[in-house]
């Protein structure tokens, strides 16, 4: 988000260049209101379906027809009441900042729901155009829309869109552009509540005119008055006006007839506004067939089957994985262990870079942030399956599944769409805790959000799970997941018992309709999320590798890197680890560089394990030979890749188990590890406190290092009770060979 | 052990405590989902 200054309808004419045109796109949760500003400006906003994806306003700027335009995504809401964080952000841009236009994207296949949030927008006085969105889905079920109509009945604009298939976009932009150009004939009509809505809204509009005549320059007219009748509390506060300032006896003819509650009134009004019109505007062709959502829901929202079956996609996520992106990361360590060490060692010698500094970039950034690269393919591949949930609609059946469970903790649904992207990144997971409305919820969620497996996290475990559960890795990976998950229900149920009492409030979580997502938007989708571990080996994790260098060379010219700085911290740490099974200073010295994010522990690793110069027996291949190499392996990661997908469907594996040991590490962490050490390790890097970035996230959503405090002395506490139980209770029934 | 390696030794460190400072507080860790500031302002 750039700048933050009002662009009222007015301040336009006198500046040299012509400001964009502001046009905010509101409409209900889940309508592709994201998707139609990406299919239009080229964005790349966050998209899924389910509702509540964006949770704040997000903003595109691009030019039509010569007009610059400057599109707000805003969160998804029913309507403009202030009770969700929602509602709030929408509407008090809406009404604060005041966009020239509005584009009220639509479900089409919902219309009348849709209609109810149209209404509301309406009395906002600002044009409206709009788009009947996910039109193709209508078309399927055989709706048919009077398009005139809805445009003669409402006064707005309409075009019907497919944000997906990308059509009816221009059509759109051509109507913002011939709406815009003429705003005074386009303003929405003005709805009839009732004669005695009216009269009453006529009445407060003279005393208001009277007393209170500064506001009408603040705010929207009818708005204003439709709101302040049924008693909108947040507006009440804003102006400052003392609840007995209106005289009672504009409400009173209206209290006798239609009852106290002014609130249901109106919303009444507006629904019967929405129920007539969508009465008139849609043909449905009355025969009703089960539709594959139902059908489907019907298994996978079984009371019994519900939570294994979405054990059984997430194991089946994880298989797919591993198996897929395996070869691609043995590729880069290959080629980033070989021809890509060798080469930068040949170069710096070339310029007579000093000794140290081939080390440095050999043992300390190849060893430190290749380690890492190499798992960028799983994340990818990872990341590409999360995406594919998402963009389905099954994440939100898992949501709904695990409802139960989020009950026990005193949460309700809502709270597991930020652990949902903490498995992507906990961080922004951090961030999305910011649309639970209240404050013992945001802080319980942000808790346990840690404990969500983050892709940071899956470096470590495919290095080990590649060591020592050659046969099941997909397994065992799962297996800590579900761990993570099972430990974040049993904590929020301690917490709830402790520090946060209360009980959840009730929350409905609407289903989507299945959707199978269009491939390259899962691509881009994909990328956008996987980008970004890029980015951190490219920067942090670089710097980070470089510091582990120094530390590890420090004091200068010692002679073991037990010696070390880093060393000997972790020597100092690693009798705290001995009851865990890995009580070394190696693993120790990784964990403690690992704070700053979870990778590291793995780069660490590379850097300590790293082969001391000349220890590398490779026989010198020339350049066009490395080449050559680096080509032809690649086609062979490919082959396997594919044929490991094969063998995932039942068919016995062709490629595996023939494969010679990978790189000196593999070989010594299997030194100093055992199987059972090994997944005690794992379990530990799961649970031990959140990484440097969360910790941030976290004190600047709640304003001080408090809760940060909490969750780092509860999840160490956890990290190291829970791999004790595992190391120490496997070792007494006998697997600690 | 020259001075040349030294002052080599000190740009490399500062430059990567740039990276890091930039990287870790400026730029929330380049945290996935965080396009457009999303998570920074608030
Ligand atoms: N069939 C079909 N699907 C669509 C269309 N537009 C969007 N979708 C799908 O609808 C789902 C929701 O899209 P989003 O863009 O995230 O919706 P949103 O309105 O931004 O939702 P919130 O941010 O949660 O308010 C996604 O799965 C899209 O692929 C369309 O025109 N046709
Ligand atoms: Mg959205």
């Amino acid at each position: 988000m750039t700048e933050q200054t009002p662009h009222t309808a007015n301040d336009a004419v006198s500046s040299a260049a012509p400001r964009p045109l502001v046009v905010a796109v509101a409409g209900n949760p889940n309508v592709g209101k994201s998707t139609l500003i990406n299919a239009i400006a080229g964005t790349r906003l966050q998209v899924g379906n389910w509702p509540g994806v964006t949770v704040e306003k997000k903003e595109a700027l691009f030019e039509h027809n010569g007009r610059k335009i400057r599109l707000v995504d805003l969160p998804g809401t029913y309507s403009l009441s202030p009770y969700t964080q929602e509602e709030i952000i929408a509407r008090d841009y809406l009404v604060k900042l005041r966009p020239d236009l509005i584009v009220n994207v639509v479900d089409a296949t919902n219309l009348e729901r849709n209609l109810y949030l149209t209404v509301q927008l309406m009395e906002l006085g600002i044009p409206v155009v709009m788009a009947l969105n996910i039109y193709d889905e209508a078309e399927a079920k055989g709706y048919r829309f009077n398009l005139h109509g809805i445009e003669t009945m409402l006064g707005v604009g309409v075009v019907p869109t497919s944000a997906t298939r990308r059509s009816g976009l221009t059509e759109l932009l051509d109507k913002v552009l011939e709406t815009a150009a003429q705003p005074a004939d386009h303003a929405p009509r003005i709805l009839n509540y009732g004669d005695d809505v009216e009269t009453a809204v006529a009445l407060l509009g003279d005393t208001l005119r009277r007393e209170h005549p500064a506001l009408f320059a603040l705010y929207p007219e009818r708005w204003l008055l439709l709101r302040l009748m049924e008693g909108d509390e947040r507006l009440r506060q804003e102006i400052n006006l003392a609840q007995d300032a209106l005289p009672e006896e504009i409400f009173h003819h209206l209290r006798r007839g239609h009852g106290e509650d002014l609130e249901a009134l109106m919303a009444d009004a507006r629904y019967s506004q929405a129920a007539g019109l969508a009465r008139e505007v849609l043909f449905k062709k009355e025969e009703r067939r089960v539709e594959m959502t139902e059908r489907i829901d019907r298994v996978v929202l079984n009371r019994f089957l519900g939570i294994p079956i979405f054990l059984a996609a997430m194991w089946l996520v994880f298989k797919l994985t591993f198996d897929l992106s395996k070869p691609f990361g043995d590729w880069i360590n290959d080629m980033a262990g070989g021809p890509f060490k060798h080469w930068t060692t040949v170069l710096l010698g070339l310029v007579g870079a000093p000794d140290w500094t081939v080390s440095l970039a050999t043992e300390g950034v190849i060893s430190g942030v290749g380690f890492v690269l190499v798992f960028v393919p799983v994340i990818f591949m990872m990341m590409f399956f999360i995406t594919f949930l998402e963009g389905s609609g099954y994440m939100a059946r898992a949501a709904f599944v695990m409802d139960r469970a989020m009950h026990a903790m005193g949460l309700h649904g809502k709270s597991f769409i930020p652990l949902l992207l903490g498995f992507g990144c906990n961080v922004p997971g951090i961030y999305a805790t910011r649309t639970l409305e209240n404050p013992r919820d945001k802080v319980l969620t942000a808790l346990l959000i840690p404990l969500m497996s983050c892709g940071a996290r899956l470096p470590v475990y495919v290095l080990f799970v590649g060591a020592f559960f050659p046969n099941n890795p997909g397994t065992v990976i799962w297996s800590l997941y579900v761990l993570g998950i099972a430990l974040a229900i049993v904590m929020g149920v301690f917490f709830k018992r402790t520090l946060f009492r209360g009980e959840a409030p009730m929350f409905i979580m609407e289903l989507p309709p299945y959707r199978m997502p269009s491939f390259t938007s899962l691509c881009l989708h994909t990328w956008e999320k996987g980008k970004h571990f890029l980015i951190k080996a490219g920067t942090y994790i670089l710097a980070v590798s470089i510091f582990v260098w120094f530390l590890l060379n420090l004091p200068w010219g010692v002679e073991h890197k037990k010696d070390s700085y880093l060393g000997q911290a972790g020597q100092v740490m690693a009798p705290v680890l001995s009851p865990l099974g890995f009580g070394t200073w190696q693993a120790a010295s990784s964990l403690i560089t690992g704070v700053i994010a979870k990778e590291i522990v793995v780069g660490t690793m590379g850097e300590i394990y790293a082969p001391k110069k000349g220890e590398q027996k490779k026989p010198e291949a020339s350049f066009g030979e490395d080449l050559q190499e680096i080509a032809v392996s690649f086609g062979k990661a490919v082959k396997e890749s594919a044929s490991n997908v094969v063998s995932t469907f039942g068919v016995s594996s062709l490629a595996a188990d023939e494969k010679e040991d990978r790189g000196p590490l593999k070989a010594t962490i299997q030194q100093t590890f055992t199987p059972l050490s090994a997944y005690a390790f794992m379990v530990f890097v799961l649970l031990y406190m959140p990484c440097v970035v969360v910790a941030i996230a976290m004190r600047q959503e709640f304003g001080s290092w408090k809760w940060f405090g909490v969750a780092f002395a509860y999840q160490s506490a956890l990290a190291w009770g829970m791999a004790m139980i595992v190391y120490q209770g496997g070792q007494l029934l006998g697997w600690g060979v | 052990m020259g001075a040349f390696d030294i002052v080599l030794m000190i740009v490399i460190l500062a430059g990567a405590a740039w990276l890091l400072y930039r990287s870790l507080w400026k730029k929330k860790g380049h945290c996935p989902g965080c396009d457009g500031g999303g998570c920074g302002d608030k």
